[in-house]
């Protein structure tokens, strides 16, 4: 029967996966449960050494390894074990990973008074993996081809941002170059923006920041064989990325670089895998698995379920948190959620406690009355200002649709997607769905595949009243988080939009262009928390729970190092020794 | 589901009463009856209709509905598994509570079973109202018809269902009920075989004496197939129904794992499955139920269209006959 083979092939995934739990033993406790911050496994004990080959098993494979076309800066993923960056990380487990360092240059940038101009300064010895040497041309030649549009998929602030860069075609087409980055010397390079930009030092951990020698550029096809400036090289890369082997690189000096430890002496990238089986091996850890981790696969609650019981197998979970937001979110163009009692009620409604065991529980979700995530470098500034407690308050929430007009309650269509990813995902819908109908809002559900689901949320003409959505950081702070969401001049009417809910309020833009001049990053945060805070009064959005990561690695894995900036395993701490 | 134990099968012949087709039916019937995995099959299948429409009752007396979270139920720290042995199982949740909601097990599985049986009974009525239609037709139509519906059921036959039933459920709007929707789908792509069948048989049967002998006393093409062909055709078109209901239940199964099934939070054995299948060590008994209760289901449709199968079989029927004969003269 054709159509019970679909199922087989899933039930054996599913069989595999529960394997996990074969070595764990019957005792109870559930120990490893909600610590804050990245926590490192206990695998972590014994001083690392150096050598051996550390294996990453992954699901998706690392397409486009190329620092033109790669998102974001890959925080602890593979790119960085081969692009250096002008800034980077900080490689510290929990809040402290956070921070910005220098990478490339001296320090992590030095702006004008008013934030319009960057100027590094790299640092010497820098070279590449056929020993020339590293100079800020390198630099402006990597960000020059960034533009390129056969080299999409970097993110859009340097061309929003840098003087020209709207209009700016790449350096195939455009043999001039771009005017606003400078570099007076080898070692010297300048930024000049069309705005202030105190976040600066942040973009520039980007991998478009990672310097490309002209001369060995092939376009298109540099993705292939990339020139290393980090302490690995490329030495094979089969189906796109699929499966790739790293070697030290021997011109790699590591008295340039304090932040990656390259304790391996070879990686070996294997990824196309079930999520399943990767967790399955990592568990088992026979063989070469056993000096395995994966960069990006996630613990779910069944696995945790089992995880919990079994202490030798819960002091190989790493915990890690990245700046993510899931949340109702509201369109007021739209009735009757134009009221904003109707949103309070809501507001009051939810249960946060259904919400977050749909999400795979508390060790796997936190509830969330902000919409900034609950760290520092965000500017997490507490407050619930329709508090639902925690389960939900469908009293206050009937009252208040009595005042609104709805003294009957009211039904209303919520948006959400078929995919299985507990974040915009039916079960979380369905919990939302379960605590309004307390209050006497009936929900009908509304469930579209992912890419009809995410065309109609980020349209600004078609998207419904009501729908789950979810936003995570580019970087640690509050502007790339709020800014997006709420700044009214970046409603996009002709492509994704991300400020569902059309505020364009000038006190708002005027107050992220004031946070935005600010070169203390500190004070900045500061006022994003603050500015976040204000916006909440406002009842644009129901703010449900933040993420947490859990992590397991091989049994032979040391230096386990898991940052709050993305929450992923640092691969350049690793240590298979 | 009663119409498969027993009574129905004498139901297709019974507007022609005198044709032999009566006493075989009566007779098929008493050989069924000697076979006691048939009746053990027929019994499985009355209960689950009898609980399935019993749901709100049962329901009631558990003091439970499918659709309500218990938050306390649960561990939140690990993933979500209910607290307690065997899925958290009590006097008050009989068959424990789904993992990270805490909703009744026991009634969401009760009415699971509506969907399920809906869904495969409605199915495979479509299956066989269109299969006897189309099959008919191309048997004693034209040979340009016979061809014409030739391809169309090759063509039907050759393409993935699973992939075109998804395909049909997607694009159908949200609001279109979905266990009719299902019902639709799994029926207008799965009649081929029936068809099939109905015009192998029509073609054997149009020669036969008692057709050509209607024919002849001047019975037009329709009343000929209505009245001399149709009842013919029951024994392989029930037995072919039999095989199709467990076939159409494990497709509503195999759609609502695929997501694309009934929309939630509406309980199906189905739904229930894809979101177990993770939960196989953790909480075992999350998965065994609705996976016990669909092969048990299956197996029983099965058994008992095996045993229809064996009893309408002329073949068979005599083998067995000398049998029955032994029984009686006791």
């Amino acid at each position: 029967m054709r159509q019970s083979s679909v199922i087989s092939r899933r039930v054996a995934a599913a069989a595999v996966s529960l394997v996990l739990a074969s070595g764990a033993a019957a005792c109870a406790g559930p120990e490893d449960t909600g610590a804050k911050g990245g926590t490192a496994g206990k695998a972590a004990a014994g001083t690392p050494q150096k050598g051996g080959t550390l294996t990453v098993l992954n699901s998706e494979a690392q397409t486009d390894f190329d620092p033109a076309r790669l998102y974001t800066s890959g925080g602890g993923n593979v790119p960085s074990l081969v692009f250096r960056t002008l800034t980077t990380r900080n490689r510290e487990a929990g809040a402290a990973g956070s921070k910005v360092v220098p990478d490339l240059a001296t320090d992590i940038g030095r702006p004008n008074k008013d934030a319009t101009e960057w100027t590094y300064t790299l640092k010497e010895g820098l070279k590449f993996e056929d020993g020339t040497p590293i100079t800020s041309a390198d630099i402006k030649y990597g960000i020059e081809r960034s533009f390129a549009a056969e080299l999409s998929g970097g993110a859009p602030y340097l061309r929003d941002w840098l003087v020209g860069g709207d209009t700016y075609e790449g350096p195939f087409k455009d043999k001039k170059g771009l005017a606003s980055v400078v570099t007076p010397d080898d070692r010297t390079i300048v930024f000049k923006l069309k705005k202030p930009e105190g976040e600066f030092p942040f973009v520039a951990t980007q991998t478009q920041f990672t310097p490309v020698p002209k001369a060995k550029d092939t376009g298109a096809k540099y993705e292939e064989h990339p020139v290393s400036s980090g302490p690995y090289k490329v030495v094979k890369n089969e189906n796109d990325g699929e499966r790739l082997t790293l070697e030290r690189n021997e011109h790699w000096d590591p008295k340039t670089d304090e932040e990656r430890k390259a304790y391996p002496d070879k990686i070996d990238v294997r990824s196309g895998l079930d999520e399943a089986v990767i967790n399955q091996r990592l568990a088992t850890s026979s063989g070469a698995d056993s000096a395995a981790v994966t960069t990006d696969t996630n613990l779910g609650p069944a696995e945790l379920a089992q995880v919990g019981s079994d202490k030798a197998l819960a002091a190989r979970v790493g915990t890690g948190h990245f700046g993510f937001t899931n949340y109702l979110a509201f369109n007021p163009k739209v009735k009757p959620f134009d009221n904003l009692k109707v949103r309070q009620a809501i507001s009051y409604a939810v249960n946060r406690t259904s919400v977050v065991n749909a999400a795979g529980g508390s060790a796997l979700a936190e509830p969330a009355t902000t919409f900034l995530p609950e760290q520092k470098s965000f500017g997490f500034t507490p407050y619930d200002h329709f508090p639902a407690g925690k389960t939900g308050n469908p009293e206050k929430a009937k009252q208040l649709l009595k005042e609104a007009g709805f003294p009957n309650g009211l039904t209303v269509t919520l948006l959400h997607s078929t995919a299985q990813n507990r974040a915009t995902s039916p079960e979380i819908a369905t919990a939302v769905q379960e605590a309004l109908g307390k209050a006497g809002i009936t929900v009908k559900l509304d469930g579209q595949e992912p890419n009809s689901f995410n065309e109609k949320r980020w349209s600004v003409k078609d998207a419904p009243g009501f729908f789950l959505s979810r936003w995570g950081a580019d970087w640690p702070a509050g502007g790339p988080f709020l800014a997006p969401i709420f700044d009214g001049r970046q409603i996009v009417t002709n492509g994704s939009n991300y400020n569902h809910a059309q505020l364009n309020d000038p006190a708002v833009n005027k107050e992220i262009d004031e946070i935005n001049k600010l070169t203390d990053l500190q004070a900045a945060a500061g006022r994003w928390g603050a500015l976040d805070k204000k916006i909440g009064e406002k009842a644009l959005d129901v703010p449900l729970f933040h993420p947490v990561y859990k992590r397991l690695v091989g049994k032979d894995i040391k230096n386990v190092v898991i940052s709050d900036w993305t929450g992923v395993l640092d691969i350049s701490q690793v240590a298979v020794k | 589901m009663t119409a498969l134990t027993g009574t129905p099968l004498a139901d297709p012949s019974a507007p022609v009463a005198g044709t032999p087709a009566t006493g075989a039916a009566r007779q098929a019937w008493r050989r069924l009856r000697t076979r006691p995995a048939a009746l053990v099959s027929a019994g499985v299948l009355l209960l689950l209709v009898l609980l399935a429409v019993a749901a709100p009752l049962l329901a009631a007396l558990e003091g439970q509905d499918a659709y309500a979270y218990h938050d306390d139920l649960v561990d939140s720290a690990r993933g979500g598994v209910p607290y307690g042995s065997f899925g958290g199982a009590s006097a008050d949740h009989w068959l424990g509570v789904e993992p990270g909601t805490g909703r009744d097990l026991f009634v969401r599985l009760l009415y699971g079973a509506r969907i399920s049986l809906l869904v495969a009974v409605g199915a495979t009525a479509v299956q066989i109202a269109l299969g006897v239609a189309i099959g008919l037709a191309a048997g004693l139509g034209s040979r340009w018809v016979d061809g014409l519906l030739g391809r169309i059921t090759d063509v039907l036959v050759a393409l993935p269902m699973l992939v075109l039933a998804i395909a049909l459920t997607a694009v159908v709007p949200r609001d279109f009920p979905r266990p009719l929707l299902l019902i639709l789908v799994i029926g207008l792509l799965g009649w081929a075989g029936t068809s099939r069948i109905v015009r192998a048989q029509t073609l054997t049967l149009k020669s036969l004496d008692f057709v050509a002998a209607s024919r002849l006393a001047g019975s037009g093409r329709w009343r000929t197939a209505r009245r001399e062909l149709l009842p013919a055709l029951a024994a392989p078109v029930i037995t072919y129904a039999a095989i199709l209901v467990p076939t159409n239940m494990v497709v509503e199964a195999s759609l609502s794992f695929l997501g694309v099934g009934v929309t939630p939070p509406t309980p199906s054995w189905g739904q229930m499955l894809s979101t177990a299948q993770t939960w196989f060590r953790a909480d075992p008994a999350y998965v065994l139920l609705p996976a016990g209760l669909l092969f048990v289901t299956v197996l029983a449709f099965t058994v008992l269209g095996d045993a229809v199968r064996t009893a309408l079989d002329p073949r068979e029927a005599s083998r067995l006959r000398v049998g029955t004969r032994k029984e009686n003269s006791r």
